[in-house]
């Protein structure tokens, strides 16, 4: 009970600043069968105030998209930032701008890079977003960014089509407040014209007794006539002064983004998930895949990856890009009971194993609790040239809630 | 200049009751009326009008007018009961207001400058103490609620985006990013990363409004002036009924009647009261 009752002191007493965005506490389902991230990079781990560095990579739409979400038809790629740490230049989808949302494919593939430029100094975890309207946003992996330097010499001058220069940073700031300012000292003292005399008991007393008659004082009435004349005045003023000072203005933009999908890649290599389960102790994802090898190599299976989890065999872990985060690589956690190449034609049921305490601290376990308990993901595999074949994968999964022959 | 004494004299309270009672008006208007609008109203505005305050990529020619002062008048026109019916004073949208903009301000600097490090200018708050003021004036120069209702409600609406302009005519003028025509208001919300608010939660430019000739604005002000005037009248109703005390009298003859006259009950004699606690409360 002390405990309990000491539980909302504590973040008091003991502050610690959060680091992440509680993107493990996002259904499994969400994470592992709406968007399958690849080849995501954070270019530029530490980057100056005013440097300008990348957030880029790839994403497939699962085909296993939950019934519960709803379809991609108005997207957003966004980032996923402790506030805006870094100011977002650009965002290219497919080389298209992608300032507005826009629909997007299931099945298919996108190939995003946000251009960042440095703003708040500090220890920053990033992630790409996928938001779908009605849905909301959907974490990709997090990785952290350093910004080092000084706040103060953060600039942003963009030069207008009218030709002026506006910097983000202060752009209007000072017209606004002098505005508030002022039409708040006009406020007051329309207040104040009131409040320099008896205010509420006097005047609810004489009200009661004698009516309005005394209350309704002449100079109030002509004082309310020139604030009235005044205030129109005024906003008339500066309404055409604004005017004049801005004569060239659009309306906000508020189009779609209409972005095409890659290109698909033709891909010789076929495999289906004929079995999978969850060992819940073991902490293990267990599929069966039957493969067939369409191609003219032989091809190696090196990695399965779901909510950019990767989990690598040899094979995959030599490709593994090495900023990827730590955290989010099982290297060695990915085993087949057939660890050799398919050869060329060939057709193998491979059980393949996909194992590590991530599935646990990850929150993917989870999954159990979900009521479509199914799993999605990317199978990446090999030719012996050293193409890579990316294999969308997804089957209903069956838990297993005992250690077989315990 | 002013009637001060006349009304002194007239509330017949001796010196020290009229030192109390100015007492009772510093102790009562900034700590707690004030203070009590800040609260309520704030979160009532940020609830209905929020977003189209907070972000200036939500500043359009079709939502924001509407919105922003079909929610404001609402307390605007129940506080202006309250000081008008009670007290005749005219002063009720303007320290709503006021208030509203002190709740607003004290979120701006702390939540979205100091917490959440966004600039000020991309989360600058529109001002409606134009119109507020305007509205309070005609309430004083009409003494009608119903001419108030329609006159000064219309000019609150009406107003609005004229006021606002001289604020933020520049967050509409045209830049061009990656080949991309955009207002500035339209890169500050770009730029400026909200994880949580994607594009597509902006409720702007949509609907059926800007296909009359091109003139969103003024159409837009004019059925926010409309619709002002209807919820003026609502609010001013929601005043009067929070601010009217009654009881329910049982006489004699077990017949239970309603009084609204509360000033009644210090006049009843003690057995009277005594019959009262065996009546409908």
């Amino acid at each position: 009970m002390a405990t309990l009752a000491l539980a909302p002191v504590f973040p008091v007493l003991n502050p610690t600043p959060a680091f992440a965005h509680g993107e493990r506490s996002q259904e499994p389902f969400l994470r592992m069968r709406t968007v399958n991230w690849y080849d995501t990079e954070w270019v530029g781990k530490s980057t100056k105030i005013n440097d300008v560095t990348e957030l880029k990579g790839r994403f497939h739409l699962s085909e296993d998209w939950p019934r519960a979400v709803v379809k991609p038809i108005r997207t957003f790629i966004n980032v996923g930032s402790p506030s805006s740490v870094f100011l977002r230049l650009g965002s290219k989808v497919n080389g298209t701008p992608m300032f507005v949302s826009g629909p997007m494919e299931i099945g298919r593939d996108y190939e995003y890079v946000v251009t960042l430029k440095a703003r708040l100094p500090g220890h920053h975890h990033i992630h790409p977003m996928f938001a779908v309207k009605d849905a909301g946003p959907i974490a990709g992996p997090g990785g952290w960014m350093d910004i080092t330097g000084n706040y103060a010499d953060f600039t942003n001058p963009i030069k207008t089509l009218t030709g002026e220069t506006f910097d983000s940073e202060t752009m209007g700031t000072a017209t606004g407040i002098m505005w508030h300012l002022f039409w708040a000292a006009v406020a007051i003292l329309w207040v104040g014209w009131y409040m320099i005399r008896p205010m509420y008991l006097i005047r609810a007393r004489v009200l009661a007794a004698y009516g309005d008659e005394i209350l309704l004082d002449p100079i109030d009435r002509k004082f309310g006539a020139a604030m009235l004349v005044f205030v129109l005045v005024v906003v008339t003023v500066g309404y055409l002064a604004a005017d004049a000072r801005h004569p060239v203005t659009v309306p906000l933009q508020a189009g779609e983004a209409k972005i095409k999908p890659l290109p698909i890649k033709p891909n010789p290599f076929v495999v289906e998930v004929t079995h999978a389960e969850y060992d819940v102790p073991g902490r293990a994802l267990r599929m069966t895949l039957r493969a067939t090898n369409n191609g003219t190599e032989p091809v190696t299976i090196g990695e399965f990856t779901t909510a950019g989890i990767r989990f690598t065999n040899a094979a995959g872990a030599a490709r593994l890009d090495p900023n990827y985060p730590a955290e989010l690589v099982a290297a060695a956690g990915l085993t087949m009971d057939k660890e050799a190449a398919i050869l060329p034609g060939q057709t193998v049921d491979i059980n393949v194993e996909s194992k590590d305490v991530l599935w646990e601290v990850q929150r993917l376990v989870d999954i159990l609790h979900d009521p479509d308990q199914r799993f999605a993901g990317l199978l990446m595999s090999y030719t012996e040239s050293g193409e890579r074949l990316i294999n969308p994968i997804w089957a209903p999964v069956l838990p297993v809630f005992t250690r077989l022959g315990a | 200049m002013f009637r001060t004494d006349e009304i002194i004299k007239a509330s017949k309270l001796p010196p020290e009751g009229v030192a109390m009672s100015r007492h009772i008006d510093y102790i009562y208007f900034i700590p707690i009326l004030f203070v009590t609008i800040v609260g309520t109203f704030h979160m009532h505005f940020d609830l209905l009008a929020g977003d189209w305050d907070f972000w200036i990529d939500w500043k359009d020619r079709q939502w924001w007018p509407i919105v922003t002062p079909i929610t404001a008048i609402t307390f605007c026109a129940a506080l202006q009961y309250y000081n008008w019916v009670n007290y005749r004073q005219p002063f009720g949208a303007t320290i709503c207001i006021l208030a509203l903009l002190a709740g607003k301000w004290v979120t701006i600097w702390a939540a979205w400058w100091w917490w959440s490090n966004y600039p000020v200018n991309f989360v600058m708050p529109s001002t409606l103490l134009p119109s507020a003021i305007v509205l309070d004036c005609v309430l004083l120069l009409t003494r009608n609620w119903t001419l108030t209702a329609v006159i000064g409600a219309w000019m609150f609406a009406i107003l609005f985006y004229p006021t606002n302009w001289a604020l933020f005519a520049y967050s509409h003028t045209p830049i061009v990013v990656d080949g991309t025509l955009l207002s500035w208001a339209d890169y500050m919300g770009f730029a400026y990363v909200r994880t949580g608010t994607p594009e597509y939660i902006r409720m702007i430019e949509v609907g059926s409004l800007r296909t009359f000739g091109g003139h969103s604005t003024m159409i837009s002000s004019f059925f926010a002036a409309f619709a002002s005037s209807l919820m003026y009248i609502l609010w001013w109703q929601f005043g009067k009924f929070f601010c009217t005390s009654y009881f329910y009298l049982t006489d004699d003859r077990q017949k239970t009647t309603k009084v609204y006259d509360v000033f009644a009950y210090a006049t009843l004699a003690h057995s009277d009261k005594a019959k009262l606690s065996g009546g409908k409360a």
